[in-house]
């Protein structure tokens, strides 16, 4: 590249601080020492940046767990709540342990899983108990219903209308189905 | 263990031989990347050289040594600048504590800059976006062409040119404004066949 003015000018400048540079460049034998000792450092099998990240992930998993937990246990207990009559159904009523199996050792964990299945169970049976019942009120209401208009359909000569004459009847009484006969 | 991971590159003695010749063009083009900050080019060129032995910067041939080499030192100086950077933001304190303790006046190479005009032309330079120095510093300092600073910066060709164009005119107008306040013109024609 042929420079000319003042690229010449800012080349010189360059070339100045170069030569500065060059007086001044750490030697290379010394920073190469210093890398390749660098290599030989036994290294730490993990970074503590890595290590707090995955502490963290693991942290944010066992919150978001817990969470969706306590969740649904508390949409459980509201259904549990809407339902008024559930003092009448028991979790007895509901699991029947087989009379003649042997019963499994009562370890702490068995415990709690059986309770568990045993709530479980006693909840779905609430639940469709109060289905059942709302079905039953719903057909009951719908049975009773009366129209607000029916009592408007009945008048005092339904009797008369609603009959017919019959032929054995005399010609008086037939006659007096005709209007404007005298009596 | 690093070193065996320089199979398909270079082999690590004769790729030492090679970086021992460029080391003090290295050293300049590390120089500027820190801002002319010795300490952090230093810090730099090592953890360059440490990436090398590593293999985690492993050349393949692929363009020459020279370029590759300017191009590992540049990425490693954004990332140091950038941890530097973050560090200071947790350590204020105890940064500022240690930049104290070292006074630039000690740092050789601090009284050549006390020229007159390099300390003007240092800081026109320093008055540049990083980009615009960049290019100014390859074609100039390093007498690299501008493709191959392009390839250094990691940019097109055309993209380089713009940086090297504007870098121009950013220093000509800035020795021009300091220099006309000494009573130093030195205006010149543009090179018409620059690059």
């Amino acid at each position: 590249m042929e420079l000319v003015g003042e690229e010449k000018r800012i080349h010189a400048l360059f070339s100045e601080a170069r030569l500065a540079d060059e007086q001044n460049t750490p030697r290379f034998a010394g920073v190469w020492n210093r890398a390749q000792s660098q290599t030989m450092r036994p290294q730490r099998a993990f970074k503590l940046s890595f290590v707090a990240a995955t502490a963290l992930l693991v942290c944010a998993l066992v919150s978001l767990a817990w969470w969706s937990q306590r969740g649904q246990r508390n949409q459980n207990n509201a259904v549990v709540a809407s339902v008024p009559s559930i003092t009448t159904v028991g979790p007895s009523s509901v699991v029947q342990p087989a009379k003649g199996s042997e019963p499994a050792p009562l370890t702490r964990r068995n415990f709690s899983n059986r309770s568990r299945v045993l709530k479980l169970a006693a909840r779905r049976q609430v639940v469709q108990l109060a289905a059942a019942r709302k079905s039953l009120r719903d057909a009951k209401a719908i049975e009773s219903w009366k129209s607000p208009t029916a009592t408007l359909l009945v008048s005092s000569s339904d009797e008369l209308l609603k009959s017919l004459p019959q032929l054995n009847q005399t010609v008086q009484e037939l006659k007096s189905f005709l209007p404007n006969q005298p009596q | 263990m690093g070193i065996d991971r320089q199979k398909d590159g270079m082999e690590i003695a004769e790729l030492k031989a090679e970086l021992e010749v460029l080391h003090s063009a290295s050293f300049g083009w590390a120089l500027n990347c820190c801002r002319r900050d010795r300490a952090e080019a230093e810090e730099v060129l090592q953890t360059v050289y440490l990436k090398i032995l590593e293999g985690k910067a492993c050349f393949r041939g692929e363009a020459s040594l020279k370029t590759w080499l300017f191009a590992v030192i540049r990425k490693t100086a954004i990332g140091e600048h950038r941890k530097n950077l973050l560090r200071k933001l947790r350590w204020s304190d105890g940064s500022e504590a240690a930049t104290t303790l070292v006074s630039p006046l000690e740092q050789p190479g601090v009284a050549f800059e006390k020229s007159e005009t390099q300390a003007l032309f240092q800081n026109a330079l320093k008055s540049l976006p990083r980009r615009q120095r960049e290019a100014l510093h390859l074609v100039f300092y390093q007498d690299l062409s501008l493709s191959e600073a392009a390839e250094v910066m990691g940019i097109s060709i055309g993209s380089a040119r713009q940086h090297y164009d504007r870098g121009k005119k950013h220093l000509r107008e800035f020795l021009g404004q300091t220099e006309s306040a000494y009573g130093i013109g030195w205006r010149g024609k543009e090179n018409p066949r620059a690059v």
